[in-house]
């Protein structure tokens, strides 16, 4: 069964697939959340997106979250989920002061961020959002790779070769990444889900500075840079 | 292309059917549900149905790396910076409040 099976537009296999997995992903354990508490988070994020007149309600939402967050974290998550240009320093404090690790901290961002992605997509091909699945048990493993050091974000992050190390050289795949990719490598499993959303959604990797290259059927180079960029000056994002 | 339409989409873009990724991308994270749907048609007619789901799937993973980029706080890469400062300057880039997040490492002088 396809995940998008009911589009009026032709959702290829690749995207079809990748936002599958993102969806299953967001129902297990994280290293830092339990799967109850990721489902919590992404909620949160949902209706933060709902009530801002951003998306729309679908019939079916899916599970439903059993783990109350705090008014700290549930205020994190909105501000990154609704309002993007906003978020600075100070909310990454807040966070901190409500309890969170950087590692966890840089979790959170991660699946917000995801969520707010599958979200806008959907509405975008105008299909319900997709309902949420039924948390896995499990528990976070709570691991931060020794190579993670603090350079110029908020939370530490890993390196590119020579300084990561041989976890830097597995993680990255040989090649230098750039920080928007890098940003979350403190949880190398959201990182590596951020890498595979990118590829499916935006440009094989290796293709990125290939600039005749298009990933998407219908689109020039140019167009899909317009659309990207579009969003980007809109959310007031300098990166 | 002409760069600054992503700021001033009134302008050209220099890019094919350009104004109707544009008016796409903004109504795909904007309020106006109705306004979306005007845009998903219009994108439809002008580069037929996959481009409706690229243009999603851009919107999209855009959404993602702005949060991302923002929420760790991360700054724009040395090569870009130094590559941008014209850029940076002629759509305004310089004064969005994410812009700290790079200039906070510069050295004064």
């Amino acid at each position: 069964m396809r995940f998008y099976a009911e589009s009026d537009y032709p959702v290829g296999a690749e995207l079809d697939g990748a936002h599958a997995a993102q969806f299953a992903n967001f129902a297990r354990a994280g290293a830092w959340g339990t799967a109850d508490q990721r489902l919590a988070v992404i909620h949160e994020a949902r209706q933060a997106g709902i009530e801002a007149g951003l998306l729309e309600a679908s019939g079916d939402g899916g599970v439903r979250p059993t783990v109350e967050l705090p008014g700290a974290i549930r205020d994190v998550i909105g501000t990154l989920a609704v309002n993007c240009p906003d978020f600075d320093q100070a909310t990454y404090q807040a966070a901190c002061e409500a309890g969170l690790s950087d590692a966890a901290f840089a979790e959170l961002v991660a699946i917000v961020s995801f969520v707010v992605n599958l979200d806008v997509f959907a509405r975008g091909i105008g299909v319900p959002l997709r309902p949420f699945m039924e948390p896995r048990t499990g528990a976070p493993t709570r691991t931060v790779p020794a190579e993670a050091i603090l350079e110029k974000a908020f939370v530490p992050t890993i390196p590119n070769v020579p300084d990561g190390g041989d976890f830097a050289a597995e993680l990255y795949g040989g090649h230098f990444k750039p920080y928007i990719m890098r940003a979350l490598s403190i949880v190398p499993d959201e990182y590596r889900a951020h890498v595979a959303l990118e590829q499916a959604q935006y440009n094989p990797l290796p293709k990125v500075m290939v600039f005749d290259y298009s990933h998407h059927e219908g689109l020039s180079r140019p167009q899909v840079e317009i659309g990207a960029g579009r969003v980007s000056a809109i959310n007031d994002c300098f990166y | 292309m002409n760069p600054e339409a992503l700021v001033r989409p009134e302008l050209d873009s220099g890019v094919p059917a350009g104004e109707v990724l544009l008016a796409f991308a903004a109504a795909i994270i904007g309020t106006d549900r109705a306004a979306l749907d005007d845009a998903r048609a219009a994108l439809a007619e002008a580069l037929g149905p996959a481009a409706v789901v690229g243009a999603s799937a851009v919107a999209g993973n855009f959404s993602k790396n702005d949060r991302v980029a923002n929420g760790i706080g991360i700054p724009i890469d040395d090569m870009v910076f130094k590559g941008t400062e014209d850029l940076r300057a002629q759509l305004g880039l310089n004064d969005y409040k994410s812009a700290v997040n790079t200039f906070r490492h510069l050295t004064p002088g």
